[in-house]
């Protein structure tokens, strides 16, 4: 088996650079490691990078030819993959999404053995696992992913996360591979559903459910990727912290005023409001039953301190935003 | 019986705080359910729980026959064991899958400290020293025509495995008088079926008589240590034969003492 030097990481490609985790990213490891060099993509138009002289950023197409060039050009020796398309109804056709999801990280991981990087860390979600009335609460690694087993959309949440998983297990002698799928990623400058739908006011809560949620900061987060990037091994890993908050609670925490209502209106307002109310419909489900994940293996491998902020925390720091 | 529950509040608060639990748990519903159902264990089905002195303060895995139609023995076995005995214990029952998709329904069980039945779940109650209330018979236990009344159905082993996991007693529980809450029921087993739920009972009455309940707790029941969580079925047979037994000869004892309602009705 080849003796992987991860602690060694000198050039970082980070996908995604538009988002808001990918930013953070980077800018704790430009703070942990200044002599690093990272280069970030998007197939967005790319704002508001941070201005250091140790990124640089492109706005591209995910194509084989594009990628090939980038891989060339920088030697990387690390891949964080952030840039999973999610699924706002304003995130394109369905098309678009799976040629990103599934066709661009398949490029990807092949280019990165390819070119000889030592890991890859690839952001998956807790989506994979599906929000079912049957799920056991802390859900493990090796549960059942059933999330597209209702709705078609999360097809290729749970068909890019297979394919990350198979080919880290065939390539485990070459290259290191890390899958984490976060529980729901939230704080001051991420703009995703379940962030927008807590701010929201007057968006419906389900009168008739309260599931129990799970929520990582957005700067634990970031961490988590640079901590697997240095410290884990092949593996998936589930990100959450200990403990768990009903989503009525995490309600109230952020302080908006929500309309209380049964799940059924919930479904058809979803329905009517798509335009204007960017809310997944495959989320309602996760109004209505848990999908929460046991986090012992990352404990285990990162240590029992590695969260700075509990679900609580990070709500309050999202209200005080 | 204030004083009562304002120490059953002050200990769900020393166990939980005032947040809720991962499985949902809230404190308060706990409260106020229990101050809600107590007037019905209390007056309606007149229980009386026999052999709390062979309670110790640790987690068990409680099991018990399952009788009366709908669950209300667990209700009263819960109650049971945090209002009519000296150091409560607040039970978890396992309740069925298809209670969790319930608008309201699964909502209020959960909160009210019900979780979704199945082995992880149970696993890690009773790892964090959570006592839980299995039914062994499942749905064939509560879903039983007149004919079949107190006759213990097959348990199934997960049971048994996770105690086995966890290192806890088991501790076996016999409902008395629950049958007689529905006296005349029969089961639509293919209309359940097409409409995809666990029973389809049909009763002369609709509201549970006020039939008296007794509840017989058996000494706990040890499971050897040399005993393995993944150990073969016929290794969990004898066990589980043993503790049907048990419960079947609580049941008994039990019936040959029971209050009839019209002993009730009598002045």
């Amino acid at each position: 088996m080849i003796e992987l030097e991860s602690k060694n990481i000198k050039s970082v490609l980070i996908i995604g650079i538009h988002g808001a985790l990918a930013k953070i990213t980077a800018e704790i490891l430009i703070k942990k490691n200044p002599e690093i060099k990272i280069h970030g993509v998007d197939s967005r138009t790319i704002d508001n990078v941070p201005n250091h002289h140790q990124l640089t950023s492109q706005q591209m197409k995910y194509t084989r030819t594009n990628f090939e060039k980038i891989f060339r050009e920088h030697h990387f020796d690390t891949i964080l993959h952030l840039g999973r398309l999610g699924h706002s109804p304003t995130s394109g056709n369905i098309n678009n999404r799976i040629d990103i999801n599934l066709v661009g990280t398949n490029t990807i991981l092949e280019l990165a053995q390819k070119f000889h990087c030592k890991k890859v860390v690839i952001l998956s979600s807790h989506h994979v696992y599906g929000a079912l009335p049957d799920n056991s609460m802390f859900l493990k690694e090796d549960a059942p992913l059933r999330g597209s087993f209702k709705y078609a959309e999360l097809r290729d949440v749970v068909e890019m996360d297979q394919m990350c998983t198979n080919w880290m297990w065939k390539n485990q002698n070459t290259i290191e591979t890390v899958v984490l799928r976060p529980c729901n990623i939230i704080g001051p400058q991420i703009k995703n559903s379940i962030t927008q739908y807590l701010n929201t006011p007057y968006a419906p809560l389900p009168i008739d459910y309260n599931p129990m949620f799970q929520f990582v900061h957005e700067f634990d987060m970031a961490n988590i990727i640079i901590e697997s990037a240095y410290k884990l091994k092949n593996g998936v890993y589930n990100v959450a912290g200990d403990d768990v908050i009903s989503l009525h609670e995490a309600a109230s925490i952020i302080g908006v005023s929500k309309v209380k209502v049964p799940i059924i209106a919930v479904e058809q307002l979803a329905k009517i409001l798509t335009p204007l109310w960017k809310f997944p419909h495959y989320l309602i489900d996760y109004l209505k039953f848990p999908s929460t994940l046991d986090n012992e293996e990352l404990k285990k491998n990162l240590g029992t301190d590695i969260f700075r902020f509990n679900s609580k925390e990070a709500l309050e720091l999202l209200k005080l935003n | 019986m204030f004083k009562k529950f304002n120490e059953i509040k002050d200990l769900l608060e020393m166990r939980y705080g005032n947040n809720r639990d991962p499985w949902g748990l809230d404190p308060k519903r706990v409260i106020s359910d229990l101050k809600a159902l107590y007037p019905f264990y209390h007056y309606y089905f007149d229980v009386r729980l026999h052999g709390r002195e062979l309670l110790q303060d640790k987690p068990y895995m409680v099991i018990s026959n399952h009788t009366g139609q709908i669950p209300i023995d667990g209700l009263l076995i819960c109650t049971a064991f945090a209002t009519d005995i000296d150091r409560p214990i607040f039970l978890r029952p396992l309740v069925e899958r298809f209670l969790n998709s319930l608008p309201f329904l699964g909502k209020w069980s959960n909160e009210s400290g019900a979780v979704l039945g199945d082995r992880l779940n149970c696993l890690n109650l009773l790892k964090r020293g959570e006592s839980v209330l299995v039914f062994p018979e499942g749905v064939k236990g509560i879903a039983k025509n007149s004919r079949d009344y107190y006759k213990l159905q097959r348990f199934t082993r997960g049971f048994l495995r996770m105690a086995i996991a966890a290192d806890v007693e088991i501790l076996p529980v016999a409902v008395v008088g629950a049958e007689e809450f529905f006296p005349y029921v029969i089961h639509l087993k293919k209309l359940a079926t097409l409409l995809k739920i666990p029973a389809f009972p049909i009763s002369m009455n609709l509201f549970p008589l006020p039939s008296p309940v007794d509840i017989y707790i058996g000494e706990p029941y040890k499971l050897p240590r040399e005993l393995s969580a993944d150990a073969l079925d016929q290794e969990l047979e004898p066990h589980l034969i043993e503790l049907e037994k048990i419960i079947q000869e609580l049941t008994d004892a039990g019936l040959a003492r029971k209050r009839s309602i019209l002993q009730r009705l009598k002045p």
